[in-house]
């Protein structure tokens, strides 16, 4: 109502570069979207959270997790498909800027979901904010993956002592458990930990198939773990034989 | 922005428009020399501005008031066409019953007044013209007295505009006013009291029976008095004309035409109490209470302000909040800077606390208050988070009467507040609530917040959260995990076949086979052995568990495979079955239980009334007073329910409005094909009748294909009609398995309707009362004035540590609770289908509480029968 002060002219701070179409038929899908697009999110908030937290502006027909494209993990956003555009222009007014798993969430409407949109579209295979951020952001799997890049690189020239790594920002649990979890280890250790992050329902039966590639990758992980990129517990790897998470996501309107 | 425009949208702010200066008079005379200036070339623009900054920021209609009156002296032209549009605009908001335009327009015309634009006597005569309606209204004889919402909204209008002109109008035409006042003395003695016992935060106390609350007419007349007793002196209300009264009286003043309310509504040819309640719920729905006052601070924090100050300060609020929904600075930089020489913080608080908790529902969701109050802790860093916990704090003590609606929004609003601040909260000041019965109201609410926190974050995070109070520990939700009968671990004791069967079905489900090969399988391979219970289970549980790993897991499998539960479950006693099995797998995790019961219905799995009969099992019921696990399930499938039917709804008025431009389109194209062919043309010399053949062709097709899209969208129209009235039957079949259930489940519960009793008595019921613990409550007193108990200061909450009330009776307040609040949210819904419910569930034996309860929640009056 307070079109006094409010902007009309900006809808969305951010324009879709794939979007087939001019700048009205963007604008034009934006005022009648049903899809808001959530940005800034941990790799490690689930899907039930983001539930609970948009339910609160109305019935939610689907979520949609952003993904790497290479390792079909999370990646730091998603889109929230309501029956109504009131929710979902309720959704954008109060959720965006507030907090989700203690990071400050963006809330945009979005144009709407077509397959292909669920995954990063960085270089390699997250957001594209994600290649190049130079702060260590442990919610978004450490460094941007550029400084990741060349952190190993300057690895393979010199070996670190462990001393060395006081240096650094503080070390992640290097698992989280569905990949493996139960496997190999106890739950117990990654408890009590002060960077430990999230519940899992283990899941055994897709954590099977990884859990070998997993213990031999976490092995390396604890001397390396500042130039690794985080594996998000939540989603199996790329490369397991079971190919049913992209094919869930195929099957969408 | 030009800059006359920020320096009207700015005027009244400490802002860098106005040098930071924060002189009133100041502001107007800069802002008045800029639009002075423009005046000449921009004057229909300036127009249009001004009247919208007047109606979107009417805090500062004092200051637009007195622009108008100095413009008044350069153009009297230019105002006069200010007062036209008013006027017209005012006559519009009338017409069509826009409640915040007509009390904006209001204090816009007294403002007008009080800087000489109007004649106080024309502001007079619309006062008598609504007083006039109003008083027709509630006449038994010539009106309609269902429609005393309105009346009473005309009311309010009137004696809201007195803090803004109330001493002008006194000095000026002293016999008029006073007029107007006895005539509203007189409405106030034939209207009835409004007692909304269905709509108030707190269950009434019914034992001071004879202690009438004032409505808020009453209340806000008594404030009235005292102000007019008082001079009508108003602190909170600037008066910048004051400072250019000299220069003012000069302006001609202008005519304001009349205006005229709309009619009542006819009432009913056949007068009964059952047509007059649904007219009394219809007017209540156009003209609602605007607020209601939450008193939860000790008087001490607010007792300072003049009674009308509160009530102008909650003005300017509910302005604020109502026209900055989604400009989140704008709202939070007004809301902290009324123009108001005293500090309100608590005020604040209140008023937005009594919207969070508004019954039956706040202007806006919920959330959007959540919002603000995250911003206010912001923006007043050093006093508001503080007051924000006072008032949880008191809201807490209050729990165990407060609205079961309130409490679920408020167990919302704290987990989803404290998920914003780091989860920060002093939980030791409640870890007494350990010591309390697992059904103890408050122990109840501790337990639902901790709940929301884990699904708005993750346990191990909120069980850190709460160490400084670790005990409460054991208030955490379980650790969520699903509950597979087949996983094989933990000596799940399942029969090695059915293990195997699940086993089978998963590599199936993983081998990609189709919903109708599995459901061949099934038939053929497992029910005819092991017959529909074990069937049920094994299916149920593997595809619950194939779908475990997420919201978009579960969906998939629903999606792909929930055929095969459908056919195994195709009528309402094995949807039960279903859905209990649902409850089975996810017995640790409410959530997940909530979302996949609500997908089922989604995918037309399981009915509602399937859903209704489950949360009315006996293992549900046993939860109804300790958990909010069934009712939210209960709160789900009605919601949706409803959610298809307003769908229905806005698809049929859609629909409508295609039907008549079809027809439209139809009649013209049929009118130019006619008209074409009744031309007549000349053809080799020769006049021949009709256009030329490729044209009448042409038209033809175009009149053809009207008509086929007249037709069809005729058909759609009704074949939605057709839905809807079935969805309409279903719902009411809905509400009556609903309130059977209820009904039921109270009459077994709730002691003898024959003995007289009352919430009141059911709270005092104690079973051992003198064997609990009383040494703390030596340290506490109880105010008498206002129920709250105060705390001592040491021993933090421990004071309220004489909860009594047994098992039973807290299980028949509770579900009494939620009977109200489920009438109330949907008693639109409702009251279409009163008299079948009246003929099949209220009748002579349903328990008088029962009654109650469902009465008070429609609003329903009691004495009507």
């Amino acid at each position: 109502m307070a079109s006094l002060f409010k902007d009309l002219a900006k809808l969305s701070a951010y324009r879709d570069r794939r979007f087939n179409g001019t700048q009205e038929e963007f604008e034009q899908a934006l005022l009648n979207s049903i899809t808001v697009y959530i940005g800034n999110m941990s790799f490690y908030t689930t899907e039930e959270q983001v539930y609970e937290l948009f339910s609160r502006a109305g019935e939610i027909k689907k979520i949609i997790m952003g993904l790497d494209k290479n390792s079909k993990t999370p990646c730091g956003f998603c889109f929230v498909l309501y029956y109504s555009r009131e929710d979902a222009e309720d959704a954008v007014k109060y959720i965006s800027g507030t907090i989700l798993d203690d990071r400050p969430i963006r809330v945009d409407f979005d144009w709407g979901f077509v397959e292909g949109r669920q995954w990063g579209r960085g270089r390699s295979g997250g957001q594209v904010r994600d290649e190049y951020r130079t702060d260590y952001d442990p919610g978004r799997g450490g460094y941007g993956k550029l400084v990741q890049r060349e952190l190993e690189a300057q690895r393979q020239l010199v070996d670190y002592g462990a001393g060395s790594l006081g240096s650094f920002p503080p070390v992640i649990p290097p698992h989280y458990g569905r990949h493996g979890g139960g496997h190999g280890h106890g739950v117990s250790n990654r408890h009590g930990r002060d960077y430990h992050r999230k519940r899992h329902r283990d899941d055994d039966r897709y954590g099977r198939e990884s859990s070998k590639r997993n213990s031999d990758h976490e092995s390396r992980r604890a001397s390396d773990h500042e130039s690794r990129p985080e594996k998000n517990p939540r989603f199996r790897e790329s490369g397991d034989s079971d190919d049913e998470e992209e094919d869930d996501r195929k099957r969408r309107p | 922005m030009s800059s006359w425009k920020s320096l009207l949208l700015r005027i009244g702010d400490k802002s860098s428009e106005y040098n930071s200066s924060s002189d009133f008079k100041d502001h107007v005379e800069t802002c008045f020399g800029a639009l002075r200036r423009e005046l000449a070339h921009s004057s229909s623009e300036i127009l249009s501005f001004l009247l919208q900054c007047a109606e979107l920021l009417p805090h500062k209609i004092p200051l637009y008031g007195t622009l108008i009156g100095l413009l008044n002296l350069e153009d009297e032209d230019f105002v006069k066409k200010i007062v036209e549009n008013t006027q017209n605009s005012f006559q519009d908001a009338l017409d069509s019953g826009n409640c915040d335009r007509i009390r904006i327009l209001m204090r816009f015309l007294t403002a007008l007044m009080c800087s000489k634009v109007l004649q106080p006597s024309s502001l007079v005569v619309v006062f008598e013209t609504l007083l006039s309606s109003a008083a027709i209204t509630v006449d038994e004889e010539k009106g309609n007295p269902s429609w005393q919402a309105r009346a009473d909204f005309y009311v309010i209008c009137i004696l809201s505009c007195l803090p803004w002109g109330g001493a002008e109008l006194a000095e000026q035409v002293p016999e008029e006013i006073e007029r107007v006042l006895v005539g509203i003395q007189a409405y106030l003695s034939i209207r009835r009291h409004t007692s909304d016992s269905g709509l108030s935060f707190f269950e009434d106390d019914e034992s001071g029976g004879d202690v009438v609350e004032k409505d808020f007419l009453e209340d806000l007349w008594e404030r009235i008095q005292v102000l007019s007793n008082n001079g009508w002196k108003v602190e909170s209300v600037p008066r910048p004309h004051l400072s250019f009264e000299a220069q003012l009286v000069a302006g001609k003043s202008h005519e304001f035409g009349p205006i005229s309310c709309p009619e009542q509504p006819e009432l009913p040819s056949t007068i009964s109490a059952l047509s007059y309640g649904k007219q009394k719920h219809e007017a209540e729905l156009k003209y609602p209470q605007r607020t209601r006052r939450l008193n939860i601070f000790p008087a001490s924090k607010t007792e300072d302000l003049q009674p009308i100050d509160r009530f102008v300060v909650e003005e300017y609020l509910l302005d604020v909040l109502l026209f900055f929904n989604g400009c989140r600075k704008e709202c939070a930089s007004f809301m902290v800077g009324l123009p108001v020489p005293f500090r309100y913080e608590y005020l604040m608080a209140e008023t937005i606390f009594s919207q969070l908790l508004l019954l039956p529902d706040p202007p806006f969701k919920p959330m959007y208050y959540t919002l603000v109050i995250m911003d206010l802790c912001k923006a007043l860093p050093g006093a508001f988070p503080a007051v924000v916990a006072g008032a949880v704090r008191a809201l807490f003590d209050k729990i165990a009467d407060l609205d079961m609606e309130c409490r679920t929004r408020l167990i919302l609003w704290f987990s989803h507040h404290l998920s914003n601040f780091q989860f920060i909260w002093p939980w030791e000041e409640w870890a007494y609530v350990l010591d309390l019965p697992k059904w103890a109201p408050q122990r109840v609410f501790v337990q639902e917040i901790l709940e929301r926190e884990v699904r708005l974050s993750y346990w191990d995070k909120i069980k850190q959260s709460i160490e400084n109070a670790s005990a409460l520990e054991e208030l955490l939700p379980p650790k969520g995990g699903p509950n597979f009968k087949y996983s094989g671990v933990d000596g799940q004791e399942k029969p090695e076949q059915e293990q195997a069967l699940s086993a089978e079905l998963s590599d199936k489900v993983k081998g990609r086979q189709s919903a109708r090969e599995i459901i061949v399988w099934v038939e053929e391979n497992i029910y005819p052995t092991h017959g529909l219970e074990v069937t049920l289970s094994v299916v149920v549980q593997t595809l619950l568990d194939i779908g475990s790993k997420s919201f978009t897991h579960l969906i998939t499998v629903l999606e792909r495979y929930g055929q095969v539960m459908a056919k195994l479950c195709p009528d309402q006693d094995k949807q039960v079955v279903l859905i209990a099995e649902v409850g089975s797998y996810w017995k640790n995790n409410a959530q997940m239980t909530a979302i996949a019961i609500d997908r089922m219905m989604g995918y037309r799995l399981v009915s509602n009334l399937a859903i209704v009969r489950w949360v009315f099992s006996p293992e549900n019921i046993e939860q109804f007073h300790i958990s909010d696990r069934p009712w939210e399930v209960l709160r789900n499938a009605i919601s949706k329910t409803y959610n298809r039917i307003t769908d229905l709804r806005k698809e049929i008025s859609s629909l409508k409005k295609g039907v008549i431009s079809a027809e439209e389109a139809a009649s013209k194209a049929k009118a130019d094909l006619e008209a074409a062919e009744s031309k007549l043309t000349l053809v080799e010399g020769e006049p021949v009748l009709g256009e030329n053949p490729a044209k009448l062709k042409h038209l033809k097709s175009v009149a053809e294909k009207a008509k086929e899209e007249e037709e069809s969208t005729h058909d759609s129209l009704q074949a939605k009609e057709a839905l809807l009235a079935r969805a309409l039957d279903e719902n009411e079949v809905l509400f009556l398995s609903i309130y059977k259930n209820f009904g039921t489940v109270l009459m077994e519960r709730l002691p003898d309707a024959s003995s007289d009793v009352t919430l009141q008595s059911l709270k005092s019921i104690h079973g051992d009362s003198m064997a609990v613990d009383l040494e703390e409550s030596s340290t506490m007193e109880v105010d008498d004035e206002n129920g709250i108990p105060k705390k001592s200061q040491s021993n933090g909450g421990k004071a309220t540590n004489t909860y009594t009330v047994r098992e039973k009776e807290q299980w028949c307040l509770s579900t009494l609770g939620y009977v109200k609040a489920f009438s109330r949210q949907y008693a639109s819904e409702i009251w279409p289908h009163i008299e079948k419910l009246d003929a099949e569930v209220f009748t002579g034996d349903v328990h008088p509480l029962f009654r109650k309860a469902v009465y008070s929640g429609l609003r329903r009056l009691s004495n009507e029968l």
